[in-house]
């Protein structure tokens, strides 16, 4: 039978390929790119209208490396797990090094014409890495000391994201890292004196913070403190996703978005600028669509026979999750402002790719799910 | 990791509906938040959002000023009024114009086609004029209700209470133009922000120019301001102290009237600048102000270069001023003594080129002390070619000729210093001509005018020569001293003090009895030497202002115990006995206190006789 598998295979794959799933993340990245374009439409930079193209041209090369994440079986890419995160722990030093310097922060590496986030690739490197430790010590979960080197090496790679620095990033690791441990059963009252323990630390953690990462924490609190910078992004904000009422401005019409008033209105914001034109409506439909998704993934994470799969799926479902909450809940004003795109509609190659390579992996993961 | 079958992943399967749990309630809390924001408040934002706008206006922080080493204001600010118009919301432009017009005094068209000029951003506050006077302003208030969308600003520029002095050190302040714009350092500028172009004002702009404050508001559609949501204040730039004592500067500045070229006072045992005048020189008033396109061009393209501070900025031959250092790099050798003669018949034949004196019919006998109190020529030819070439460009060096004197204010001219080569195929080598042009600092030797300050100076301390500096502290607005800076020692010429006593002794000399008798002061013991460097070769160009010789003219009082250095150089002025030694003694009469008037001519009789060609 060994000659036949391989043709059977291949259509069976085929035929297990979730293609609902996969248009919609198709949808949703051309939704991406109508938004680009409608957010900067009315820009005086020339480079900031045409924005969108190059937009396009990441989904472009996100749809291969979806198409690519579906090819090669997880489990060969789960023999490489490991050096797929040490990879991205030297990248994440690398930036730190020799990266390009853009808003005061050192996030991206210039490769020909491309600049590119390590830390989003990051986040998969840190979820890979995950699954395979817990799959390899799947005998000693329940053992306290088989969270020490995961805590430890999540912690490095926080580290690494906080120095460049990328508040927002390093959070969404930690929070990835805790998901993924809770999910595992980690007793969540073991917790507690971590929490209490960082409580205490919070006046030295303050410390820590740069001036304008505090100023966002104490803006959130109270946003008349600083109408200028990071009050004004949270006041504009929510006037533009208020005045959108129940069904939009319709297209093209965000005047407050449009016009200058919401910096940042293609990348962190765009959702804003979304709420303006679609409404309420609108925005239901995009958060249902974002509920799909997330709930799929788990779907697949709970029918996995196999840990490393299983851990995966959820990983990666987490991660969005956590994404799109803290996304949103920043744009309306609940949260302090960070700096953590909104996935697939949010400009910026690195997030789509990354967010594309993710979700590849949960077809990828979802169609051999008879195999193993 | 092997393939196997295995029941389904059980350690994950639990808790997974859990999350997805809690998942839904995450989103359910956002679209509660939706709820709240675009259907319960929604009017209200969309209000807000169209018929009222909220705008941050950056309000400029006021430049610190800069003071003497006393206090006395030389920089400060003044309000000025700008009037803008928002085009967003200039209802009515054609009305709005042609009330204008009648306030500001342009034809109406005018007005309408800049107000056009502002419909690309229409939010974006549009300058229509700066620095309205009074009644102007008056007329804009009165009629507001005529003129939406019209607004006056306030904000500091600088004002100059003393005049223009030492403009050329202190530096103006303008707007960052296109090209700074385009460059890195440049990123944190928006265009029209002001910035310090020049001297003072560049170098210490980061100090100076303290941190804008803003505002922001809420305007109705008719741009009235209807709530001021907040205000951060500026923060006024830190106060600059200069070494700059003022009346010695008023003194230079005087004595220096109608002259072109500088003077620079010093304190050579600290390096602390005291005086600092370049002529030609400009108004920064001007530049406070939007400057025209035509009058930026005609400044900068001025030949006679009004922008350059020629302390530094400029190099000239030193003329008879580098005898000093062939006196010096012979005593310390040993070619020359204080015993030293040659002879000066007025002319010296090298071969069969002959070389003049300045005075027709020659000094005589001269010894060492003689031949610099006289400043004569034709000793220095012998002595130069007595003492070598490399020793005397040896010394230089050590006095820090050739290199710039390091005073961090921009670009330093470094001047030169001959390189003798020996002869090779195709090049002609270095002479003895060479060298007897040389000893009177001709030829391939420039300097710049702190340079020869500088190595005046350290004849007068007895070899330690000190960086030149300017800035003596940076305080806060309240006093709070931010910055406080010392003297530094530089270097330590290798020089015998007897070598350096019997210098200063001669030039004490020259003042005395010599060719800078225009500089004695009663009561005051000067050291000085005068120079007179050919701009053309002898004979070309006779009578021709632009190429008449420049006059130096470099000192340091009292010679027992040195407390200022100065250095003045006239362009084109003739004899620097005649025409840059009363300015020195000008500057010494202000630092001294010594109050005696002006020499008039014809007072007095000198020992040196009016030098006829170079001296």
């Amino acid at each position: 039978m060994r000659g036949d598998t391989k043709a059977m295979f291949d259509r069976r794959l085929v035929t297990h390929f979730d293609w609902w799933f996969a248009t919609t993340i198709l949808a949703m990245a051309l939704l991406g790119i109508l938004t680009i374009y409608s957010s900067n439409a009315l820009a005086i930079s020339a480079f900031r209208r045409t924005l969108y193209l190059r937009q396009m041209t990441w989904v472009g090369i996100g749809v291969v490396a979806l198409v690519a994440a579906c090819l090669v079986s997880y489990r060969t890419l789960g023999r490489f797990a490991y050096v797929i995160f040490g990879l991205s722990l030297v990248l994440l030093v690398l930036v730190l090094v020799i990266g390009k310097a853009g808003l005061g922060a050192h996030r991206w590496i210039r490769v020909g014409g491309f600049a590119f986030q390590p830390s989003e690739f990051a986040k998969l490197g840190l979820v890979l890495f995950l699954a395979r430790y817990f799959d390899d010590h799947r005998e000693t979960l329940r053992e306290p000391r088989t969270m020490l080197v995961p805590a430890a090496l999540t912690t490095l790679c926080m580290l690494l994201v906080l120095k460049q620095p990328d508040l927002g990033t390093a959070l969404l690791l930690l929070f990835i890292a805790l998901s993924i441990m809770l999910l595992l059963g980690l007793d969540w009252r073991r917790l507690v004196p971590f929490a209490v323990g960082g409580a205490a630390l919070a006046p030295l953690l303050w410390m820590l913070l740069k001036d304008y990462q505090r100023r966002r924490i104490l803006v959130f609190l109270n946003p008349d403190l600083d109408p200028l910078g990071a009050g004004y992004h949270i006041a504009q904000s929510k006037i533009a996703v208020g005045s959108g009422g129940a069904f939009g401005k319709g297209w093209l019409a965000a005047s407050q978005s449009q016009l200058n008033f919401l910096p940042l209105n293609h990348t962190d914001f765009i959702f804003a600028v979304l709420a303006e034109q679609w409404g309420f409506l609108g925005c239901l439909v995009v958060l249902l669509v974002y509920f799909y998704l997330i709930t799929k993934g788990f779907q697949i994470a709970r029918d996995c026979t196999d840990l490393f799969a299983a851990v995966l799926a959820a990983g990666v479902s987490a991660m969005l999750t956590i994404q799109v909450l803290i996304n949103t809940a920043m744009v309306l004003g609940m949260m302090p402002v960070v700096g953590i795109p909104l996935p697939l509609l949010s400009y910026g190659g690195s997030s789509l790719l990354v967010t594309m390579l993710s979700l590849g992996l949960l077809l990828n993961i979802h169609m051999r799910r008879f195999m193993y | 990791m092997e393939p196997l079958f295995r029941p389904p992943a059980q350690a994950i399967t639990p808790r997974i509906r859990t999350a997805v749990l809690c998942v839904g309630v995450g989103f359910l809390v956002l679209l509660l938040r939706l709820w709240y924001l675009q259907i319960l408040e929604g009017d209200r934002y969309f209000t807000l959002s169209t018929n009222n706008r909220v705008r941050v206006r950056p309000v400029e922080a006021p430049r610190g000023f800069i003071l003497d080493r006393n206090g006395k204001i030389l920089v400060e600010n003044r309000p000025t009024f700008d009037l803008y118009a928002t085009p967003e919301d200039v209802t009515n432009p054609k009305d709005v114009a042609a009330a204008l017009a009648e306030i500001l005094g342009n034809p109406p068209r005018e007005i309408e086609a800049r107000l056009a000029e502002g419909r690309e951003r229409p939010y974006q506050p549009l300058l229509l004029r700066k620095d309205l006077d009074e009644p102007m302003m008056v007329a804009v208030e009165e009629r507001r209700l005529d003129l939406p969308g019209i607004s006056l600003r306030v904000r500091p520029i600088r004002a100059y209470p003393s005049g223009g002095i030492a403009a050329n050190l202190l530096g103006y302040v303008s707007e960052v133009n296109q090209t700074q714009l385009a460059r890195e350092e440049y990123q944190d500028f928006r265009p029209g922000e002001n910035i310090g172009q020049a001297g003072v004002e560049r170098r210490y702009d980061a100090f100076i120019r303290g941190i804008d404050g803003g505002e922001q508001v809420e305007v109705d559609a008719r741009g009235r301001a209807l709530r001021l949501v907040s205000r951060i204040e500026p923060r006024s730039g830190s106060n600059i102290y200069l070494t700059i004592d003022k009346r010695i500067q008023d003194a230079a500045e005087t004595a220096f009237a109608g002259k072109k070229g500088t003077v620079v006072a010093m304190n050579p045992t600290t390096g602390e600048i005291l005086a600092m005048v370049s002529r030609p020189s400009y108004d920064p008033n001007l530049f406070a102000q939007r400057l025209s396109g035509e009058d930026w061009q005609r400044i900068a393209t001025d030949p006679s270069h009004p922008l350059q501070n020629r302390a530094f900025q400029a190099q000239y031959p030193p003329g008879s001023i580098f005898k000093l250092m062939v006196a010096i790099a012979g005593l310390e050798s040993g070619a020359l003594t204080p015993e030293t003669k040659f002879n000066c018949p007025g002319q010296f034949y090298l071969g069969n080129v002959k070389f003049d004196d300045w005075k027709k019919g020659g000094h005589g006998t001269l010894d060492l002390r003689g031949a610099i109190v006289n400043s004569c020529n034709v000793y220095f030819y012998q002595a130069g070619l007595r003492v070598g070439i490399e020793d005397i460009v040896k010394t230089a060096r050590e006095f820090g000729l050739g290199e710039p004197p390091g005073l961090g204010l921009g670009d330093e001219a470094k001047g030169n210093l001959p390189d003798p080569q020996p002869r090779r195929r195709g090049q002609p080598g270095w002479s003895a001509g060479n060298t007897v042009v040389a000893s009177i600092g001709q030829g391939l030797v420039v300097t710049s005018p702190m340079q020869l300050l500088a190595m005046v100076s350290a004849i007068a301390t007895g070899g330690t020569i000190y960086r030149p500096w300017v800035v003596k502290k940076i305080t806060s607005l309240s006093g709070e001293v931010l910055d406080e800076y010392e003297p530094e020692p530089v270097r330590q010429v290798p020089v015998k003090p007897e070598t350096l006593a019997f210098i200063r002794q001669a030039m004490l000399g020259v003042v005395n009895e010599g060719t800078g008798t225009r500089a004695k002061v009663p009561g005051i013991p000067i050291g000085g030497k005068t120079g007179t460097a050919q701009v053309v070769r002898k004979g070309e160009g006779k009578g021709q202002a632009d190429l008449k010789d420049h006059g130096w003219f470099v000192s340091f009082a009292p010679v027992d115990n040195p407390q200022i250095a100065v250095v003045v150089l006239v362009e084109n002025g003739g004899f620097g006995g005649l025409v840059a030694a009363p300015v020195a003694k000008a500057v010494y009469e202000a630092a001294f206190g010594a109050r005696q008037p002006f020499p008039r001519a014809g007072m007095g009789t000198t020992e040196a006789k009016e030098p006829e060609i170079g001296d």
